[in-house]
């Protein structure tokens, strides 16, 4: 009884901690959407992407820490290029074939992906010590440990940055009011690829802490998106917060329901908590119009 | 310093504002007068770049900007105070007014202390925004809202000041103490272009006056003279 509980706990905790790496990805969402109105359907390819910058940069002998802020820096260029190429267009024109023209940047990925770097998965590198911490007889690694201090760390950054300095009050001020914000002199296309090349940042960020758990490879970020998305409908636009515990949840529950229901069913919770929140508050993530339109 | 000239504007249908041309000295203070859905609001918003005028141009200061976005218009020195405020309501007072002098404060570095001669001198123009400071300015009532964004323009230092039916949805008393606000302003030496239905006040504190209809000019002049014409009184009483 006692040890079948505490492997459930170990497999909430562990799960809990990959649950934060979804919610940053979601975070990249929150982001976009604050801004521009849009989202980027090929986010998770975005983190695979800059999982491999970060791969080859290391494999390059530079130290690690700028192996990280390069695969951010390539993440930035990608979410700013995804906005420029794929979003703004459809969104000036006033339709919504920026969900197909994301979706399809992030397929162009994964073949890029594996033309450029093959398709098995490889390891990344990091310099945690080996070894796990016990915390009550549950076992932390490293690597999940730097998912969730990378993750909460990213995510306080932004959000001060947004706070506390006046390029962030302006990328708020297009947010609540785009017309209102250019007649302040704000040039809201550029706040907008602010938001994407920030939202990228994140999203390549997110792929250099979770490669470690789980190696690297063209198809590493094939649920993601669809996770992430999850975790953004049900936690809802304004709050990073609920982004991190609906992120801790969602990892659990699907570690937890992976174990007891046997590895196939691990996507399930994520596919029945995006349905139940679309079908409980349509307005998620959203609003009614678009969820029509899909 | 302003010279519209046979600006054509609309929506998705026909031309809101059909040929219209106007002219605003440095210095004074011009009313655009008109019942609802004349067409005041669309001319304001195409020659503040908010919407692309479809013919016609739009000169400022001898330059023509009739096709730059609204926040190159802005820069140049024309703030628009538009209709029904629209403040930045999740954000504070203070964020509001800050935003107002965006293109001149550091992106990255001290803002609240380069703005800080501005935002002391408004509060002592508006106390109330003062008092309510770091409250979200969502939270303020319609008459501060209206105060906030006339701070908000002001704290652009625009050339031209356009403020867009700045008594709309007030209170008696509230629409009295704006249009003090505004000859205030007007004192002090501000270019102003401000659109109103009501034209007893309006022509009270402006210099000349253009009367709309339909998206036309049918009527122009100084606004003692429109005062005193019995057929602007009858059509626009406020
Ligand atoms: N966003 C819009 N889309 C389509 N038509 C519009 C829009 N805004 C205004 N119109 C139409 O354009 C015409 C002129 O409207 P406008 O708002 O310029 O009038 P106004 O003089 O400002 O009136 P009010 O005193 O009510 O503010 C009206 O017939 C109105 O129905
Ligand atoms: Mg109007």
């Amino acid at each position: 009884m006692n040890t079948e509980f505490l492997a459930l706990a170990q497999m909430a905790v562990g799960g809990g901690l990959m649950g934060m790496a979804y919610a940053l990805v979601a975070y990249g969402f929150q982001l976009t959407h604050a801004a521009g109105k849009a989202v980027n359907f090929g986010q998770g390819e975005l983190v695979m992407l800059g999982a491999f910058a970060g791969l080859s940069l290391s494999t390059a002998a530079l130290p690690y820490w700028v192996s990280v802020s390069g695969a951010m820096a390539v993440g930035a260029a990608l979410g700013w290029f995804v906005e420029r190429t794929a979003v703004r267009l459809a969104l000036q024109q006033r339709n919504e074939g920026w969900i197909l023209l994301t979706i399809i940047v992030g397929l162009f990925a994964v073949s890029a992906a594996e033309n450029i770097w093959g398709r098995e998965d490889k390891p990344f590198p990091t310099p945690w010590p080996e070894g796990a911490l016990e915390f009550f007889g549950i076992s932390v690694t490293w690597p999940e440990l730097a998912i969730a201090a990378g993750a909460l760390g990213i995510m306080t950054l932004v959000e001060l940055a947004k706070r506390y300095t006046m390029a962030g009050i302006a990328v708020q001020a297009v947010s609540a009011d785009q017309d209102a914000a250019e007649l302040c002199g704000i040039r809201s296309r550029s706040a907008i690829s602010l938001s994407w090349a920030i939202s990228g940042m994140s999203a390549a960020f997110a792929g250099t802490i979770i490669a470690p758990v789980t190696t690297v490879g063209p198809t590493m970020a094939a649920s993601l998106t669809l996770k992430a998305f999850s975790v953004a409908v049900v936690a809802g636009l304004d709050s990073s917060f609920g982004l991190l515990l609906a992120g801790i949840a969602l990892g659990a529950t699907e570690n937890i329901s992976g174990f007891l229901l046997g590895s196939g069913w691990r996507e399930a919770p994520g596919l029945i908590l995006l349905i139940l929140a679309l079908a409980l508050r349509p307005q998620g993530l959203f609003g009614k119009k678009i969820i029509r339109k899909v | 310093m302003l010279k519209v000239e046979n600006l054509c504007a609309g929506y998705s249908g026909d031309d809101a504002v059909r040929g219209i041309s106007i002219e605003v000295a440095e210095g004074s203070c011009v009313a655009l007068v008109g019942a609802n859905g004349a067409g005041k609001s669309t001319l304001v918003k195409s020659l503040c770049g908010l919407i692309v005028p479809r013919r016609g141009s739009v000169f400022f200061c001898g330059e023509n900007i009739s096709a730059l976005p609204a926040s190159e218009v802005a820069r140049r020195g024309i703030s628009l105070c538009p209709e029904g405020r629209h403040v930045f309501v999740p954000l504070s007072v203070e964020e509001n007014l800050l935003l107002g002098a965006y293109p001149r404060l550091p992106s990255f570095g001290r803002f609240r202390r380069a703005a800080s001669g501005d935002l002391q001198h408004l509060y002592e123009m508006f106390p109330r925004l003062g008092e309510r400071r770091s409250q979200q300015a969502g939270s303020l009532s319609g008459g501060e809202q209206q105060m906030l964004a006339i701070g908000r323009v002001l704290m652009a230092r625009p050339r031209l000041v356009v403020l867009d039916e700045p008594s709309m949805g007030l209170a008696p008393m509230l629409v009295k103490e704006v249009f003090k606000a505004i000859s205030s302003l007007r004192t002090a030496g501000m270019t102003i272009l401000l659109s109103e239905q009501f034209a007893n006040s309006a022509l009270a504190v402006s210099d000349r006056a253009y009367i709309i209809e339909r998206g036309s000019v049918v009527l122009e002049g100084a606004s003692a003279a429109l005062a005193k014409n019995p057929a602007v009184m009858a059509a626009y009483l406020g």
